[in-house]
C-alpha cells in the first residue's frame, strides 16, 4: 500500500468526518421514510410523479427511500417534515439472528457499511436505539475475534474468501492485520531493508503496460 | 435524485486505490457544479415565492439546500483527497513527476504541486545547517553505505559525482553508494538487490 | 602477464577503482561472479556487472563502457584470444582476466602493461618461450636498409659479397625461424583445455586476504563441480582439487564434530560425501534418477529393452521394490535408505558400473534443506538455458546468477523442476538417436544431427545443453556398438539453432576414453574448415569448438572437416 498517502478516515460514532471519502459513500446509502408534510414541486425528483414536470409535488403520507444524508437534512425530532424508519436489518428480527451467531451473516450483501450506517441511525431518535446500539456493538465483538485471527494468519495466500462476508469496517481492519503480518515477515526474512519502488509506481507502469496491450 | 452524479464522482476516486491518481474528472465536476447552479436558481425564486406566501415552498427549499450542501461536500472531498494523493506523489516519486502522472492533474493542481515541492524544499534547507537535511532519503533506516542494485530496464547513463557516468542497461547489476540509487529505485528504474 | 601475488597486483590495484564485470555464461563464471561480488562489497569496491555470452557481446558491452571505466575484470572469458587486437582499448586501460579456458593466446601471456592473468601458475600451461614466437623487428629493417642501396662503389666489392651472404643466411634463418614458430604455435594452440576453476581461484584470493566466508567455499565448490558436470577436467584434476577443497571445508566446518561448540542445527553447514552420482536423485525418485543419469543409463542400455529388464534386475538385487524406488525419494522407507549408498555401490559393481560413487560436498541449512553440489549445478544451468519463456538471455542469467544465494531457495527450486525436465529430454533424445542409428561414422570423427521437429530440439539450441547431450550420446554410443574402431572417435553434434535465420549450431567432442586429458581440437578444426570452403560461420562463443553455421552450407564445411582430419 502507498505509504505515503494518508486519506482521511471515515468518523466514529455518530458523527462523520466531513472530508471522508468512505462517510460520503456510507452516507449514500438509502433508508426507509414518509414524508409527513407535503413536498411541492418535488415529485420528479424522487420519481413519483406523472411526468408533469414540477408542478406535483409529493404528497403527505407517501412512502419514499431516501439516502442518509437527506434523511439526516431532513429530519428534526418533531418529525414536521419526515419520519424515518429503520431498515431491516436493524430491525428485531434481524436482531435476533445476530445475536444468536453473528459470525453467519453475510455483512457485506447487508449494505457494505453495517457498522458506519447503523451508528448514523443513532441520529434518529428510535425508541429502539439502546437495542440497536447494543446489537451494532456486540456483533462487533462477536466477528472480531475471526477477523483478527483469519488476517493473522493467512499469509501469501487469496484472501478473497475470508473478506467476501465482512462488511467495509471489518475489510479496514482485516487489512491492518495483513498489512502487519507482511511487515513482520518481511523483516524476519531481512527484507527490511530493502527500499523499494513505491507502490504508485509499481501500479503506475503495470497500468502503462496494459495500457501498451490493449 | 440529486447528489448522485455528486456520489459517483467520490466513487470514481475511491476506486482508485493504493493512493493511484486517475485523471481529473472535469466532466464530473462541472455537472456537479451545473446540479448546485440549478438547485439555487430555482431556490432563489421559491425563497421569493414563499415570503409572498407559500410557506409550503419552505420544505422543498430545506430539501434543495440539503442537496446544495451534499454537493459541496462531495466536491471538497473529492478535492481534497486528491491532493493528498498529489502530496504522497512528491514524497514516494519524487519532485520529477512522469508525463502520463502530470496530464492527471488539472492546471490548479500542478500549481499547488510546485508551491508544496517549494515549501519542503524550504524547510529542508532551513534544517541541519548549511547544507539542509533531505528529508525524502533514507526512508528506511540504511544498513550499509553501498547496495546492490539491478536495472530493470534501459535507462541510458546515469551520472554519479565527479563526473564520472554509469551507463544503465536492463539486467546490468551495480555496487553504488545508496543516496545515489535510492531516487531511481524508488521510481522503479533500478531494483535492490539483497544478497 | 601472469600474476604472482593476486593480493597485491590485482585486489590492491582495484579496490579503489570502479570496475566493470564481464561475466561469461556457465556456471563456474557465476560462482566465480558471487565471489567476487561478496568482496567488493565487503570493500565498498564500486562495480559494475555485465553478462557476456559470446565474443560480440563481450565487445559490445566493451565499447559501451570504455569510457567510463579503467578496469575490467573478465571472467571465464578473453584468454585465448588476442584481445587487445579485438577490443583496441586505450593504453591506460587494464583487463584482469580470470579464465579456464586454455591455451592462453601467447600475446596476452606476454603483454607486460595492460593484460593481467589471474591463473594459478601450477596448471601445466607449457607456454612457448618469448624467443620463439617474437622476434625484433629492427633485424628486419636493417636488412631491407641494406638492400636498397644497390649502387655501391665496387671497391666495397668483397665485402658486398660477403653483405649477400650474410643477408642470404639471416633470410634462412628468418625462414627457419617462422616455420619453427608457425610449428610451435600449431602445436601450443592445437588443443583447447580447461584449466582450474575460477572460483576457486576467487576462493584462493578472499583465503589469502582471510576473508574467506563458508558461503563462498560453497560457490567455489560449486563451480569445481561445474567443470565436472561438464567433463571439463581430468579425473585426477578433480580429485586433487576436491582434496584442496575438503582441507577448507574441514577448516571451515568443524565445529559440527565438537559436541560442546556445535552450531544450531539449522545453520549453514558443508560436509564431505561419497555420494552417488545419480543426477538430481535426493530431489526425484530413485529410479527416475537411475533412468536419467547418463553414466547408468549408458551402463545398462536402458533404450533398449534388454536394458530396462536389466534396470528391474538391478533393483531385484537390493531388495528394493519397483514401488518404493518409483516414489519421490524422501518418501521411500526410512529402513531402505540405510546404508543404500553402499548397496547400491555393490550391486553397480556386478552390473559393470564400477564408479557409480564419487567425492563431492553437501550443503545443509535450514532444518530441510540439503543440496549435494551437483543439484546446484544442474539447477543453475538450467535456469540460465532456460528456453520457456521467451526472455531474452540476460534476463536468464540474472535468475540463475539469484539462484545460488541462499535466501533465493524458489529460484532454486525452480531450477530443479528445469533440471529434470532437461535430463529427461537428454536421455529420450540419445535413446531415439542410438536405436535410429543417427549416430554415423565419417571416418575420422562420428556426427549426429537432430533434424528439426526432434521433441526438445529447441533446448538443444543453447550451448552447454548441447554439450551435456553430445558427451551423454558419445557415452551411450561407445556403449552401444560392437565398432573397436568407432569407439575410439570424437563426435560432432548439429541441432537448429535459429530456425527463420536458418543457421545451426555445431559442437565437437573429444573421444570418450578412460583416461582421456579431455583435450579438444575440433576449435582449430572448425576455423580451418570454415576458411576452406567460406562458409558462413559465427565463432562467437569462448569456447572455440562450439560455432553456429548457415543450414546450408553444412555439407560442404563437414566435406572439408573430413578431409582436415582425415
Amino acid at each position: 500500500m502507498s505509504e505515503a498517502y494518508f486519506p482521511v478516515g471515515p468518523g466514529l460514532g455518530p458523527e462523520e468526518n466531513f472530508l471522508s471519502l468512505e462517510d460520503i459513500l456510507m452516507s449514500q446509502e438509502k433508508l426507509p421514510g414518509r414524508v409527513e408534510a407535503a413536498l411541492p414541486r418535488l415529485a420528479a425528483v424522487l420519481g413519483k410523479g406523472a411526468g408533469a414536470g414540477q408542478s406535483d409535488g409529493i404528497p403527505e403520507g407517501a412512502k419514499v427511500e431516501l439516502p442518509l444524508w437527506l434523511a439526516k437534512g431532513l429530519y428534526d425530532n418533531k418529525r414536521r417534515i419526515l419520519s424515518v424508519e429503520l431498515p431491516k436489518i436493524y430491525k428485531e428480527g434481524w436482531r435476533t439472528v445476530f445475536s444468536a451467531d453473528a459470525n453467519v451473516v453475510d455483512l457485506h450483501k447487508m449494505g457494505p457499511y453495517y457498522y458506519g450506517f447503523g451508528s448514523q441511525l443513532l441520529n434518529f431518535d428510535n425508541p429502539e436505539n439502546p437495542e440497536i446500539a447494543q446489537t451494532i456493538l456486540q456483533t462487533f465483538i462477536g466477528r472480531f475475534r475471526r477477523i483478527m485471527d483469519s488476517s493473522q494468519n493467512a499469509y501469501n495466500e487469496d484472501t478473497s474468501a475470508l473478506v467476501a462476508r465482512l462488511d467495509e469496517l471489518e475489510r479496514a481492519l482485516f487489512r491492518a492485520g495483513q498489512k502487519g503480518l507482511n511487515d513482520f515477515q518481511c523483516w524476519e526474512k531481512g527484507q527490511a531493508s530493502q527500499i523499494t519502488a513505491s507502490s504508485l509506481v509499481q501500479n503506475y507502469r503495470k497500468r502503462k503496460f496494459t495500457d501498451m496491450d490493449g | 435524485m440529486f447528489g448522485e452524479r455528486a456520489a459517483e464522482l467520490v466513487r470514481g476516486l475511491h476506486r482508485a486505490a493504493d493512493g493511484h491518481l486517475p485523471a481529473f474528472n472535469e466532466d464530473g465536476i462541472r455537472q456537479v457544479l451545473e446540479e448546485m447552479k440549478a438547485l439555487y436558481e430555482q431556490n432563489q425564486s421559491d425563497v421569493n415565492e414563499a415570503k409572498s406566501g407559500r410557506s409550503d415552498l419552505i420544505r422543498t427549499i430545506k430539501f434543495r439546500h440539503c442537496s446544495l450542501l451534499r454537493n459541496r461536500r462531495c466536491v471538497v472531498a473529492y478535492l481534497y483527497d486528491r491532493l493528498l494523493r498529489i502530496r504522497a506523489l512528491r514524497w514516494e516519486y519524487g519532485s520529477v513527476l512522469p508525463n502520463d502522472l502530470r496530464f492527471h492533474m488539472s492546471a490548479e493542481e500542478t500549481e499547488w504541486f510546485n508551491q508544496y515541492k517549494k515549501s519542503l524544499a524550504t524547510y529542508m534547507r532551513s534544517l541541519g545547517g548549511e547544507e539542509g537535511l533531505d528529508l525524502t532519503q533514507d526512508m528506511k533506516p540504511p544498513k550499509s553505505l553501498y547496495i546492490e542494485v539491478r536495472c530493470l530496464k534501459d535507462h541510458g547513463e546515469f551520472e554519479i559525482d565527479d563526473g564520472t557516468t554509469i551507463l544503465l542497461k536492463k539486467n546490468s547489476q551495480h555496487f553504488l553508494p545508496r543516496w545515489k540509487c535510492e531516487q531511481l529505485i524508488r521510481q522503479g528504474v533500478l531494483e535492490h538487490v539483497l544478497s | 602477464m601472469f600474476l604472482s601475488d593476486f593480493r597485491r597486483e590485482f585486489y590492491e590495484v582495484i579496490v579503489t577503482q570502479r570496475v566493470l564485470l564481464l561475466i561469461a555464461s556457465d556456471v563456474d563464471a557465476l560462482c566465480a561472479c558471487k565471489i567476487l561480488q561478496a568482496l567488493f562489497q565487503c570493500d565498498h569496491v564500486q562495480y559494475t556487472l555485465v553478462p557476456v555470452s559470446g565474443w560480440q557481446e563481450l565487445e559490445t558491452a566493451f565499447l559501451e563502457h570504455k569510457d567510463q571505466f579503467q578496469y575490467f575484470v573478465l571472467i571465464n572469458c578473453g584468454a585465448n584470444i588476442d584481445l587487445l587486437e579485438i577490443l583496441q582499448p586505450e593504453e591506460d586501460t587494464f583487463f584482469f582476466i580470470c579464465d579456464t579456458h586454455r591455451p592462453i593466446n601467447v600475446v596476452n601471456v606476454y603483454n607486460e602493461s595492460q593484460i593481467k592473468l589471474l591463473v594459478k601458475q601450477d596448471d601445466d600451461l607449457e607456454i612457448p618461450a618469448y624467443d620463439d614466437i617474437f622476434r625484433d623487428e629492427e633485424e628486419d629493417e636493417d636488412d631491407s636498409g641494406n638492400e636498397s642501396d644497390g649502387s655501391e662503389p665496387s671497391g666495397k666489392r668483397k665485402r658486398f659479397e660477403e653483405d649477400i651472404m650474410e643477408r642470404t643466411m639471416k633470410r634462412r634463418q628468418r625462414r627457419e625461424w617462422e616455420a619453427r614458430r608457425r610449428e610451435i604455435l600449431f602445436d601450443y594452440e592445437q588443443y583447447e583445455y580447461h584449466g582450474t576453476s575460477s572460483a576457486m581461484v576467487m576462493f584462493d584470493l578472499a583465503w589469502i586476504m582471510s576473508k574467506d566466508l563458508n558461503d563462498m567455499l560453497w560457490w567455489a565448490i560449486v563451480g569445481l563441480t561445474d567443470q565436472w558436470v561438464q567433463d571439463k577436467i581430468t579425473q585426477m584434476k578433480y580429485v586433487t582439487d576436491i582434496g584442496t577443497l575438503q582441507r577448507h571445508v574441514s577448516r571451515h566446518n568443524h565445529r559440527n564434530e565438537d559436541e560442546e561448540n556445535s552450531l544450531s542445527i539449522d545453520c549453514m553447514r558443508i560436509a564431505f560425501e561419497y555420494d552417488l552420482r545419480l543426477a538430481l536423485y535426493q530431489h526425484w525418485s530413485l529410479f527416475e534418477s537411475l533412468c536419467n543419469t547418463c553414466y547408468t543409463s549408458a551402463s545398462l542400455k536402458l533404450w533398449s529393452v534388454q536394458g530396462q529388464k536389466r534396470l528391474q534386475e538391478f533393483f531385484a538385487e537390493m531388495g528394493l521394490p519397483l514401488k518404493q524406488v518409483k516414489q519421490k525419494f524422501n518418501s521411500m522407507d526410512i529402513s531402505l535408505k540405510e546404508n543404500l549408498q553402499e548397496m547400491i555401490e555393490e550391486s553397480a559393481s556386478k552390473f559393470g558400473m564400477k564408479n557409480l560413487r564419487v567425492q563431492t560436498f553437501s550443503i545443509h541449512f535450514g532444518f530441510k534443506n540439503k543440496f549435494l553440489a551437483s543439484d546446484i549445478v544442474y539447477a543453475t544451468a538450467s535456469l540460465m538455458e532456460n528456453i520457456e519463456k521467451d526472455e531474452p538471455g540476460t534476463d536468464n542469467f540474472i535468475k540463475a546468477l539469484d539462484s545460488l544465494s541462499r535466501s533465493n531457495l524458489d529460484k532454486l527450486h525452480q531450477g530443479l523442476e528445469l533440471a529434470k525436465k532437461q535430463l529427461r529430454a537428454i536421455q529420450q533424445t540419445v535413446a531415439s538417436c542410438i536405436c535410429t542409428n543417427l549416430v554415423i561414422s565419417q571416418g575420422p570423427f562420428l556426427y549426429c544431427y537432430l533434424m528439426e521437429g526432434t521433441p526438445d530440439v529447441k533446448l538443444f539450441s543453447k550451448p552447454v545443453s548441447l554439450c551435456l547431450l553430445s558427451k551423454y550420446l558419445l557415452k551411450s554410443f561407445v556403449c552401444s556398438t560392437k565398432n573397436k574402431r568407432c569407439k575410439l572417435l570424437p563426435l560432432i553434434v548439429a541441432a537448429p539453432m535459429a530456425v527463420e535465420q536458418g543457421t545451426v549450431i555445431m559442437v565437437g567432442i573429444p573421444p570418450e576414453t578412460e583416461s582421456s586429458d579431455k583435450k579438444n581440437f575440433f576449435g582449430r578444426a572448425f576455423e580451418k574448415a570454415a576458411e576452406r570452403t567460406n562458409s558462413r560461420t559465427l565463432h562467437n562463443h569462448f569456447d572455440m569448438s562450439i560455432i553456429e553455421l548457415k543450414m546450408e552450407d553444412r555439407s560442404k564445411f563437414l566435406d572439408a572437416l573430413i578431409s582436415l582430419l582425415s
